[in-house]
């Protein structure tokens, strides 16, 4: 099998998480093996099973903000001022607000350990997984569709978000999962949509007569327009930037966006249980015809907005788009055009169907070029790290969240819509690769210390890509330890060639 | 017997501890002035920013996000028709002795809305998103010869792309390096084409760093859920402490993030520009001496809307607020044409109207402060921007220390 042992380590390293120890020996057909990864489709149901869906967590956070409403505003102290009793409303109010910490302690505890235990089922899977080519992919899809959690309403969506709209969809229809996220609490919440209302709307003319009694000083307190979910979609997630479409475009869109949001906390006041975590608020949805990119969509509450959604999914400017971005992923920082344009045509010819997609990028000889090759980001040089080495987290993350912190790329906060770079000339610089050295001490002190031949194990994991000085400062390694360190922190251990 | 430092010290590198910043050649040439640019990306609201409370307009347009001297929580008033958001405090007190200088409505060459296209204009200097590969501020240094930049950054911003030698810095992680892996690791490196410069620089940087203790004492090791380590204070502040030293770098660039304002702008706006002169505060106090050779200069990639959206904030716009400070500038008053937000005033009926083109700032105090050409500026720092012209007296004679 020495003909295909390049295209094994680039099935491993470029498209896959890289190697753990046995799966490079195991790989015969290299293009088989992944193709056989995208008939397989998302690993990882036993691994997330247990964890809380987004509607859960909405109840959690309606339930707290209940909470801290009675404490404030109801109770004894609330009927003792009324009375005019203010010893008692002050001694009372002083109560309340030892009590709504009280409250507060067990959600701010049990959001810790949810934010947690998701952070470790991720790098588990990532660390254990079979189909690491489709792991690669979720986590492509993830940071494609970004939600950064460092905006407070979205903290606790953007791992559900992944669960639930990325995995199902990520070897299906690109339009579907587009759907499922663009009707994600995760993405309602973070691009603002959650609470958009048109301004012709029930809602919104209800709105505009309160405003109207109340004067100006009550604007922009609720109610009316955001576009930025309508922005972001066309502009990050379907057609890019340069697609050509107008603030007009943007705008429209937006409009027929309006009444898409989430359960609100009364939704689940008096004992009420929503049963999604989307809700479709027809008395917020601007009524009428909308005209998006030349195209006219007639009313249709909830199907206007999902018909748009469809649209914009099948435009070849989006195949471009996506298959741009995903060639840039997997081969190079400037592809073969005749990739993109394959891959782009496939996607048109499959009505969206994401695995053709794969399947004409796995088939393309370019995409096997020996000089194709990405430096690996912080977070594939963690994966690849915990991978090689079969490190056990447990139910322990919290040193890989800090290491991905550090190294620059912290788990769901790229602090921008647009994710986290995918261009390898961002990420390579000293200060990077100097803590990159600092990771690879810290990881290999987390690796099970069974291994007592370090070449063997090198050569495992790196295959032909170990040459022969890396052998030779690997052979020297006084322990066990140092040289997984040394393995982690060489050169060739940086790149997905 | 030696410690690890010592022997990292004695073997590998040559000199002192580890883990830290650098240090450079930076030669200093010429007239010795420092130069610090500012990048918020989001989207700064000008019109929260540098409110202007005397414009009759405004009240009417903003509503309950409408700032004024007069409020119960009273902006800064500069003058008759233009104040500063109440946070900030020290951004006022160097206003007032001529150190602090907004210009308002202004913007990058391109008015397309999108953040990231925005941002590409802002860093590449021209007039398209994808205009240059390089950006204006590494185009700068490439004009002046032996000067080094910094970026304080985990990765190498946009602005400071180019041929000319930026170093990048960030908080470090606390643990030490074997220095015998490092002996091993170098051959490797200094064997991998593209790798190999880098790594170099990072072993020659693990000197003695300027960054205050305090600040110090944040890098530990950062866990989810606690505050970022690396605020613009913290930023701020190591920037100053790299600039104030004699051999420091004279050009440097910090980032920072969180501006985008569409839903409840006004706590939002509030806690980001306490960051903010919070940063200048900590800048001026860790460049020293220095500050009264120095401009800072604190831009976005565009302002926002004029009127206030559906969620208590507001959507991408165009003519934003940018602002000047440093010892050397000839502040305390407000630039830029103001162009009204009444009826009919605004651009496209939505957002403030840009009247003064970025890049007339950055050359301004390029060519005044640095000593830039003219030809240079046109031909590369910023080509085809000849119909922005430099404004001029944004510089005076170097101050003394404050």
């Amino acid at each position: 099998m020495n003909a295909s042992g390049n295209d094994a380590t680039a099935a491993v390293n470029r498209f896959g998480l890289g190697a753990k120890p046995g799966e490079l020996a195991g790989i015969h057909d290299p293009r088989g093996w992944l193709n056989a990864q995208v008939a397989r489709g998302s690993d990882g149901g036993n691994a997330f099973a247990g964890l809380p869906g987004s509607l859960d967590y909405l109840r959690e956070e309606a339930q707290l903000q209940m909470t801290r409403r009675e404490l404030k505003q109801g109770g004894r102290g609330r009927r003792a001022f009324l009375s005019g009793d203010m010893q008692a409303a002050s001694q009372d109010g002083q109560a309340n607000a030892g009590a709504l910490k009280q409250a507060l302690k067990p959600y701010r505890q049990e959001t810790r350990k949810a934010l947690l235990a998701e952070a470790a089922a991720r790098y588990r899977v990532a660390t254990v997984t079979d189909t690491p080519f489709v792991e690669r992919l979720v986590h492509f899809w993830s940071n494609h569709f970004a939600v950064s959690v460092d905006k407070r309403p979205a903290r606790l969506f953007a791992a559900p978000m992944e669960r639930e709209a990325i995995r199902p969809h990520v070897t299906g229809r690109f339009a579907d999962m587009l759907l499922a996220v663009e009707t994600h609490p995760a993405m309602l919440l973070y691009l603002d949509n959650a609470r958009s209302v048109g301004p012709n709307s029930m809602l919104g003319r209800r709105i505009a007569m309160r405003l109207a009694r109340n004067g100006d000083m009550d604007k922009g307190k609720a109610g009316g327009l955001n576009e930025n979910l309508g922005r972001e979609a066309m502009e990050l997630h379907t057609v890019g930037v340069n697609a050509g479409y107008t603030q007009a475009d943007v705008t429209e869109f937006s409009r027929a966006l309006t009444g898409w949001s989430v359960p609100y906390p009364r939704d689940f006041a008096n004992g009420k249980q929503p049963q999604s975590a989307f809700v479709f608020r027809a008395n917020a949805h601007e009524l009428g015809s909308r005209r998006v990119i030349g195209r006219t969509f007639p009313d249709g509450g909830f199907e206007q907005g999902k018909a748009i959604l469809e649209f914009l999914a099948r435009q070849p400017a989006t195949a471009k788009h996506l298959s741009m971005q995903l060639a840039q992923h997997f081969v190079s920082d400037h592809p073969p055009q005749s990739l993109v344009d394959r891959m782009a045509k496939s996607y048109l010819d499959h009505d969206t169907d994401l695995a053709a997609v794969y399947r004409t990028l796995i088939e393309s000889p370019e995409a096997w070029d020996a000089e194709a090759r990405k430096f690996k980001t912080p977070q594939d040089f963690v994966i690849s790290s915990l991978r090689a080495g079969q490190v056990e987290l447990g139910n322990q993350p919290q040193p890989v969240l800090a290491l991905l912190e550090n190294l620059g790329e912290p788990m769901f906060d790229p602090r921008s819509p647009a994710g986290f770079t995918d261009n390898s000339a961002n990420w390579i610089d000293a200060d990077g690769l100097w803590k990159r050295v600092q990771a690879a001490e810290a990881i290999s002190a987390r690796v099970a210390q069974t291994n007592a031949q370090p070449l063997a194990f090198a050569q495992d994991i790196l295959g032909p890509l170990l040459d022969e000085d890396t052998a030779q400062a690997i052979r020297r390694a006084e322990s066990a330890r140092q040289a997984h360190a040394t393995l982690f922190a060489c050169p060739a251990f940086q790149w997905r060639a | 017997m030696l410690t690890r430092r010592q022997f990292i010290a004695n073997a590998v590198i040559g000199t002192a501890t580890l883990l830290v910043w650098p240090k450079l050649t930076f030669a200093a040439t010429g007239s010795d002035t420092r130069f610090l640019f500012v990048l918020l990306r989001g989207g700064l609201d000008g019109l929260e920013s540098v409110p202007p409370y005397g414009d009759p307009g405004y009240q009417a347009i903003r509503g309950a996000l409408a700032l004024s001297p007069s409020a119960a929580k009273p902006a800064h008033k500069l003058d008759n028709v233009f104040a500063l958001h109440p946070s900030f405090d020290y951004a006022a007190q160097l206003y007032a002795q001529g150190q602090f200088m907004p210009v308002v409505a202004a913007a990058p060459p391109y008015w397309g809305r999108s953040h990231f296209q925005a941002q590409n204009c802002v860093e590449n200097g021209t007039a398209q998103p994808d205009g240059a590969q390089t950006g204006w501020l590494n185009r700068c240094i490439a004009c002046m010869p032996g000067v080094n930049g910094l970026a304080c950054a985990a990765v190498m911003p946009l602005t400071m792309r180019g041929s000319a030698k930026v170093e990048t810095w960030s908080p470090p992680l606390p643990t030490e390096v074997n220095p015998i892996l490092l002996q091993r690791l170098q051959p490797l490196y200094a064997a991998d084409t593209r790798l190999a410069a880098p790594f170099a620089r990072a072993v020659a940087q693990q000197t003695d760093s300027p960054v205050p203790e305090s600040s110090a004492g944040m890098m530990s090791n950062g866990k989810p859920g606690k505050k970022k380590q690396s605020g613009l204070p913290v930023m701020m502040a190591a920037a100053g402490g790299f600039m104030g030293k004699a051999d420091g770098p004279r050009v440097a660039f910090v980032e920072d993030d969180g501006w985008d304002t569409h839903a409840n702008e006004a706590a939002i706006v509030t806690r980001k520009i306490e960051e903010l002169d919070a940063g200048l505060k900590a800048f001026h106090q860790s460049i020293g001496a220095m500050w009264g050779r120095t401009v800072v200069i604190v831009a976005t990639e565009f302002g926002r809307t004029a009127h206030i959206n559906g969620t208590g904030g507001t959507d991408h716009g165009t003519g934003g607020s940018m602002f000047l400070a440093g010892g050397a500038l000839r502040g305390g008053h407000v630039a830029g044409k103001w162009p009204g937000i009444g009826s009919g005033e605004l651009y496209q009926d939505r957002d403030v109207h840009a009247t003064t083109d970025f890049r007339a700032v950055f050359k301004g105090v390029l060519a005044a402060h640095l000593g830039i050409s003219d030809s240079l500026l046109e031909s590369r720092v910023f080509p085809g921007s000849a119909a922005a012209e430099p404004l001029g007296n944004l510089v005076g004679p170097a101050r003394a220390a404050a």
